[in-house]
């Protein structure tokens, strides 16, 4: 770790919000349902990034050698993909489940201007739909929301399959978890194994941060 | 009838490679529609007939209202293969903004219908204004960077621009050595390409 050590402050704690980052990154790349948007860490990559990217425009005018200067960009561009990916993976999944989302708890996961986003999503879609099949659909058959008048739910919104399978990495021992709410199947959580579970039985052990997907 | 012509439409997208948009089926789909319409009005005469007969509606269990049950099922599945038709051209739709970028070619405007160009449009103003409040322009930087710089190899002319690094002059068959993200729009719209060896 000396390495570090000798680095500046700045640069030093920008190690463990990179590692943050990725986690978010690949629990959301692998998880069926949207995430908690991680709004503070997603801020503090973001400061971070210009700081490297300042520092990167001062070592060129000191005249800092290529080979060096290429090594700090790239580990720039590495964080800039994983911010913008793990940015663009939330908005596929957005863009796919926008009625689900903005009518269920989902919705607060969102940032604000996901939010935005979200609604001007929503009416293109919903205009889009409405002209070209629900207008032309007789009486009682026009919801986007419900196959019929006499749906008493809403059942046609395409919802995240929660029941997906997944892998997943425990982070600590966990020990027996029970996976359904019979109790016929538990599994032995055991720390850095390698497990796939269905996303639904361990999502309460995701969101608390316990297990990770992979 | 009863969901044939429906059934037909999503086999064409399931035969379909994946990803790739086929020419809207404006005869099937219309066809689909008059379906729904014509099992919408056996619905009702066989509700009329119903009522005629002094019958409850809600009570009934005579062959008019099995008949009307499966009209109003097949409407159902009408209406979910219809959506489910639309949906799943929308989503390539969608994909299309990340993988062509704002302006779509000749060719594959001519598979949408005009509304599917205006959702198109207006999902892309959705896009960049999301992109502009949060500052980031999220369409470069899609695959897991290896270098920073790549080389390119122009293949149109497209003149003095002003990349990240300097002003430089891109001339048809050139070769430069840029920024990854200064390239790939370039490359994406097909202006230039990756040069291998």
């Amino acid at each position: 770790m000396s390495y570090w050590e000798d680095e500046d402050p700045l640069v030093a704690s920008t190690i463990p919000d990179v590692e943050r980052l990725k986690r978010a990154w690949r629990n959301e790349k692998a998880a069926p349902e949207i995430f908690q948007f991680q709004a503070e860490l997603v801020q503090r990559a973001r400061e971070q990034v210009q700081l490297q990217e300042d520092n990167i425009t001062v070592m060129q005018a000191e005249g800092t050698d290529d080979l060096t200067l290429s090594l700090y960009q790239m580990d720039l561009d590495r964080t800039l993909f994983l911010l913008r990916s793990y940015l663009r993976t939330r908005l596929h999944k957005i863009e796919k489940y926008m009625i689900h989302i903005s009518k269920t708890e989902l919705w607060d996961r969102l940032s604000e201007h996901e939010q935005g986003f979200v609604k001007r999503c929503t009416d293109a879609f919903e205009d889009h739909l409405e002209q070209s099949v629900l207008s032309h659909l007789p009486y009682g058959y026009q919801s986007i929301l419900k196959q019929s008048i006499s749906s008493e739910e809403d059942d046609m919104v395409p919802e995240p399959k929660l029941d997906a399978f997944v892998f997943c990495r425990s982070k600590g021992t966990i020990g027996a978890f029970q996976l359904d709410e019979t109790g016929e199947e538990i599994v032995d959580l055991v720390e850095d194994d390698l497990y796939v579970l269905r996303y639904k039985s361990i999502k309460a052990l995701v969101e608390t941060g316990q297990i990770d997907l992979v | 009838m009863y969901g044939r012509n429906a059934g037909k439409l999503l086999r064409e997208v399931a035969c379909s490679e994946s990803g790739h948009l086929t020419s809207f089926n404006n005869i099937l789909f219309d066809k689909v529609i008059q379906d729904c319409s014509e099992h919408h009005l056996q619905l009702q005469s066989l509700m009329r007939k119903i009522q005629d007969q002094g019958l409850d509606i809600q009570t009934t269990r005579n062959s008019d209202h099995f008949g009307a049950v499966i009209h109003h099922l097949s409407l159902i599945r009408n209406k979910r293969c219809l959506m489910a038709y639309m949906n799943h051209r929308l989503e390539i739709i969608r994909s299309l903004r990340w993988k062509v970028g704002r302006e779509l070619p000749e060719e594959i405007q001519q598979k949408l219908t005009q509304s599917e160009r205006d959702y198109f449009k207006n999902h892309s103003l959705a896009l960049e204004s999301y992109m502009s409040e949060l500052d980031l322009e999220l369409t470069v930087d899609m695959v897991p960077p290896k270098d920073p710089y790549i080389q390119v190899r122009v293949l149109e002319d497209i003149g003095d621009v002003l990349l990240s690094s300097a002003q430089t002059t891109l001339l048809r068959h050139s070769v430069h050595s840029l920024r990854r993200s200064d390239a790939e729009p370039y490359i994406s719209q097909g202006l230039m390409e990756e040069f291998l060896g």
